[in-house]
């Protein structure tokens, strides 16, 4: 069916699961890609496609392979994972790999029914089995394989364990799946199920005869290796409703023998599902899907229908499913909840072995220490202050000895072609392409960005940052943040962009503005913090705690205000799930490492030339002092800063750590002395948030309010930083 | 069976259709399909508990009708909770004998018992009784709130008390549902537990709302801690009511 030569549609695989079980890690083993990965849930936050290629016996298969954001389940509230939901949904892959944290089966087992439902083809890549094996789990994989009749792939994504078995087992399903399909139609599951759906009650003793057919099961476990068992695939696509069933049997069986004389009133959802089934529009794909939905009464699921069909067309599906609840005797969802859960209880039972005894967790004990409600606080100081000193004393360092080994041999050579004149202001003056432009970058900047992304990094890897939302909720909720919002808070000092665009979650338009406003405020992204660190390690350890005090006090208060302005409304709960606590691998956080300073270069060293380019034209113009002598009021009087603040303050709007070599340059000049020092890195801290952020801001809310929020964080940043000049001047002068 | 019963089964239906705002007119008539007896349409409307229209098909409950169904709906409710959590049954059969032989006493009695549950295990509202307003705990319950158990210590989770379905949904995405084990793992500055190998932050209003079996507890009848595997824990009995229903 591949014929090499011909132009064919790449066969799309996703990569779908649960936030932090290692899709991502998957998907760059897979490409060869990299993608950001952290131990924090909700890290991949867009889609992202990329082709790779399986090796076969004899030709070489092309594939494009999908990094999707987590989920749950099918019917969520969170717009996050509706990314997901609708990828799934509207272009339905070719395939599905569920990527599953081994050690939390039960949780995954409902997004794995969903993803049953959809009937397409489903691979299950049973991750980090290194965990389990260390707690003392072990999971039956075969097992699992023949009750879900799905292939099942144990990996260790971390170390690429499990990979080859994944994309045999691709290759294999692939070649099944085309077998079946030279036999049927392409959507013969859905019309087989459309006449089938109805009838329930035979389904059970063929569920339990199978679970105990030990013929079926040493068939799947022989399957991964085995491709050319065409069988097995085609009772792949059947196999979840049948299980689905099995529960809901046990249920209506109960039900049966109720004495209540309201037995046409359903009590089981099976049948409101078929109910539904049949009135959908004839060609709508994954119609149990939508079905399941409906009966849900998924916030989602009218939009979603409305994009493919007509409002009439679907009013009638609509009204049944209404009705549908309405005369359901219960609540709907918990219904389905608890049957999906006794499935999964009992599959559960049947694959999964634990030791008796507990075996010393070590991860538990350092997140025990993490989260304590003492000692946590120390902790926090402590890794903050060692990152300080860090950056302190070895990134400074290596960028001195990178100036003077790698900038001064520069110089001087431009110097000995162009001792002075047009072009040697246009290389290395104060505004040069190469002095500010190049040099700030690399010689400065990257640096310390090295340096601190290390430390940071293995942070992220340990999964401390998503912990610290145990320690910081009582305070977020003090200034109107409760519930889903403390994480992207949190989140704003990796990457205030990645964390803006999380608040896609928040459900509440009151916190979601909240959280955007003060994650674009006062918050340092990693790279301002590592950049702030090492500007205030020259004024000391005092200018050190006084600019994070200071930002702090003022983050605390601006969302003070913001909740007593905005309108009030109901909390939504703090319900947050939190990432295990890893050793950190040392090769993933180099390689993570590089990978981001790679993109700042990419992304930033234009930008930093170009900045430099507009400065020198604006200096050779005359515009730039023109503007310095008209804003001297400000900066000199009000700020007290030196009027070189003003190109600073430009840079910063180019990229924030553009500005923090001018700075740089200002101390060794000693033209900032202590307390404009401070001064000067609040007010970059503050000032604008950067293009990327703002671009965020934009997706997230409405242009205008997005426009204003950044107008008032502008003016704002200018008048604390006044006031704090004045304060400073009071207590040090 | 008896009048009384049959009279209360429908004035239970009626209840339904105000809770859950049905306008179907036939919606009652249905419910009993071929059982329907308009002479208990009469008996009703002779004790004064409904009001029937013109053509003798629109019916509603005047207010001591109202109170009524209020009573047997509460004894419903709570004895689906009483049989469903306390003692894992299953409580459609016995709930319905239970609620045309309980007296408000004995209902307020095992609402205490349960810590005044707020929805039955269908997820409907259970209506207050006086025992609710007041808070009392005076009869020793066999369940606890989260927030009182010692951090380190394990529990299983006999019901949660929630106040929309998002809520619900999320917790049982994260496995945190009805006969689960959760482990507290600390209690400040934000509540912590382990439940299935995922740990969970919470904060103080959900951890109130989610009740655990006490150690021991009379009613605890899955009162063993070790889900070992293989172990079957469905078939907790109650047994009398199913003979009873049967
Ligand atoms: N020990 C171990 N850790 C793993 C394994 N797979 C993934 N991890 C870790 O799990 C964390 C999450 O990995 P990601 O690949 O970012 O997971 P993801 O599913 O893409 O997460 P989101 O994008 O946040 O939904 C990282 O810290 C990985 O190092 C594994 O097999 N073993
Ligand atoms: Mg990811
Ligand atoms: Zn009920
Ligand atoms: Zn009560």
């Amino acid at each position: 069916m591949n014929n090499p030569g011909n132009i064919e549609i790449k066969r799309k695989i996703a990569v779908a699961g649960l936030p932090n079980t290692g899709k991502t890690l998957i998907f760059n083993g897979l490409t060869g890609d990299y993608n950001l990965v952290a131990n924090c849930p909700f890290t991949t936050i867009n889609i992202k496609n990329m082709p790779f290629s399986i090796d076969g016996d004899n030709d070489i298969e092309q594939y494009e392979l999908i990094d999707t954001p987590g989920i749950f389940r099918f019917n969520t509230y969170s717009r996050s994972e509706m990314v997901t939901r609708d990828l799934l949904l509207f272009d339905s892959p070719d395939m599905i790999i569920q990527c599953i944290d081994a050690a939390q089966l039960k949780q995954s087992l409902s997004l794995t029914i969903d993803l049953l439902d959809l009937n397409i083809p489903l691979i299950i890549c049973l991750n980090a089995i290194d965990e389990t094996v260390r707690k003392g789990i072990v999971i039956n994989s075969q097992r699992l394989s023949a009750i879900l009749k799905v292939p099942v792939v144990e990996s260790v994504a971390t170390t690429g364990q499990g990979l080859d078995e994944l994309k045999n087992a691709i290759r294999a399903t692939f070649i099944n799946y085309n077998k079946s399909l030279t036999t049927a139609p392409r959507n013969h599951y859905e019309s087989s199920r459309t006449s089938a759906a109805p009838v329930s009650h035979h389904d059970l003793s063929r569920i339990s005869t199978t679970l105990g057919n030990h013929n079926d099961l040493s068939r799947i476990s022989t399957t991964l290796g085995n491709h050319n068992d065409s069988s097995r695939v085609s009772t792949t696509h059947r196999s979840h409703h049948d299980l689905s069933r099995t529960s809901a049997e046990t249920m209506t069986h109960h039900n049966s023998s109720n004495v209540s004389s309201l037995s046409h009133i359903h009590t089981d959802y099976e049948d409101g599902i078929s109910a539904i089934y049949s009135l959908f529009p004839e060609n709508l794909s994954h119609k149990r899907v939508w079905a399941f939905l409906l009966m849900m009464n998924d916030p989602f699921v009218l939009s979603g229908l409305e994009r493919l069909y007509p409002k009439e067309e679907i009013e009638p599906v609509i009204s049944k499913a209404e009705s549908i609840r309405k005369h359901f005797k219960g609540n709907i969802g918990l219904e389905i909840n608890k049957k999906r859960n006794r499935w999964i209880d009992d599959v559960v039972e049947k694959v999964v072995r634990r030791q008796k005894l507990e075996l010393e967790d070590f991860s538990q004990k350092v997140a025990g220490i993490c989260r304590h409600p003492f000692w946590g606080v120390p902790v926090l100081f402590a890794i903050v202050y060692v990152m300080f000193l860090l950056v302190v004393h070895v990134a400074n360092n290596i960028a001195a000895w990178m100036e003077s080994h790698l900038w001064v041999p520069v110089e001087e050579l431009v110097v000995s072609f162009l001792p002075t004149g047009f072009w040697h202001d246009f290389l290395i003056g104060d505004y040069g392409v190469l002095s500010l432009g190049v040099a700030n970058a690399v010689i400065t900047v990257l640096p310390i960005l090295s340096v601190f992304f290390i430390m940071f990094n293995t942070l992220e890897d340990i999964g401390y940052i998503p912990n610290l939302t145990v320690l910081t909720r009582r305070l977020f909720q003090k200034v109107g943040l409760s519930g889903a919002s403390v994480m992207p808070l949190v989140l704003g000092f990796g990457c205030k962009t990645m964390a803006t665009m999380t608040t896609k979650s928040l459900q509440s338009p009151r916190e979601k503005f909240i959280a955007i406003y003060l994650i674009a405020f006062a918050i340092p992204c990693a790279a301002q913090m590592g950049l702030n660190m090492s500007i205030l390690g020259r004024m000391g350890t005092t200018a050190f705690l006084i600019v994070f005090s200071v930002l702090f006090v003022v983050e605390v208060t601006a969302g003070l205000l913001l909740n007593l302005l905005l309108e009030k409304e109901d909390q939504c709960l703090f319900i947050q799930e939190l990432p295990r606590i890893r050793m950190p691998e040392p090769k993933a956080v180099l390689v993570k490492t590089w990978y981001k300073l790679y993109w700042f270069l990419k992304e930033s060293l234009p930008v930093f030339i170009y900045a430099a380019l507009a400065l020198f034209t604006l200096d050779r113009v005359g515009v730039l002092d023109a503007s310095k002598i008209f804003l001297s009021p400000v900066i000199e009087g009000f700020l007290g800063l030196p009027l070189e603040m003003v190109d600073a303050l430009i840079l910063c709007m180019a990229r924030h750590e553009a500005a923090a070599g001018l700075i740089m340059n200002l101390i060794a000049a000693r033209k900032l002395d202590f307390v404009q020092c401070i001064v000067a890195v609040t007010i970059t801290t503050m000032f604008i948030p950067c293009f990327a952020n703002i671009m965020a801001m934009i997706h997230e809310l409405k242009f205008k309010s997005a426009l204003g929020m950044a107008i008032i964080i502008n003016v704002s940043s200018f008048l604390i930083a006044g006031l704090l000049n004045w304060v400073l001047l009071k207590i040090f002068v | 069976m008896n009048k009384k019963r049959e009279r209360e089964e429908y004035l239970e239906v009626l209840w339904r259709i105000k809770e859950d705002g049905i306008e179907d007119p036939d919606y009652l008539k249905n419910a009993f399909g071929s059982d329907f007896e308009p002479t208990i349409i009469e008996d009703l409307e002779q004790a004064g508990h409904i009001l029937t229209g013109d053509n003798g098909s629109i019916v509603t409950l005047t207010d001591a009708g109202y109170e009524y169904a209020r009573k047997i709906i509460r004894a419903h409710r709570i004895a689906e909770k009483l049989i469903c959590d306390a003692l894992g049954g299953d409580f459609e059969s016995g709930a319905c004998e239970f609620e045309h032989i309980l007296n408000t006493d004995l209902v307020d009695s095992i609402c205490v018992l349960l810590g005044h549950p707020r929805r039955c295990p269908h997820g409907k509202p259970i209506p207050q009784g006086d025992c609710c307003k007041t808070a009392a705990r005076t009869v020793q319950s066999p369940v606890m709130p989260l927030t009182e158990l010692e951090s380190g210590m394990s529990g299983r989770v006999a019901f949660i008390n929630y106040s929309d379905d998002m809520q619900i949904y999320k917790m049982d995405t994260l496995k945190i549902k009805p006969g689960g084990m959760i482990k507290l793992l600390q209690k400040s500055p934000s509540f912590v537990v382990s439940c299935e190998g995922g740990d969970v932050a919470l904060d103080d209003a959900v951890a109130s709302n989610i009740l655990l079996w006490k150690e021991g507890g009379q009613f605890n009848a899955g009162g063993e801690n070790m889900l070992g595997p293989g172990k079957c824990r469905r078939k907790r009995g109650f047994g009398f009511m199913r003979r009873k229903s049967a």
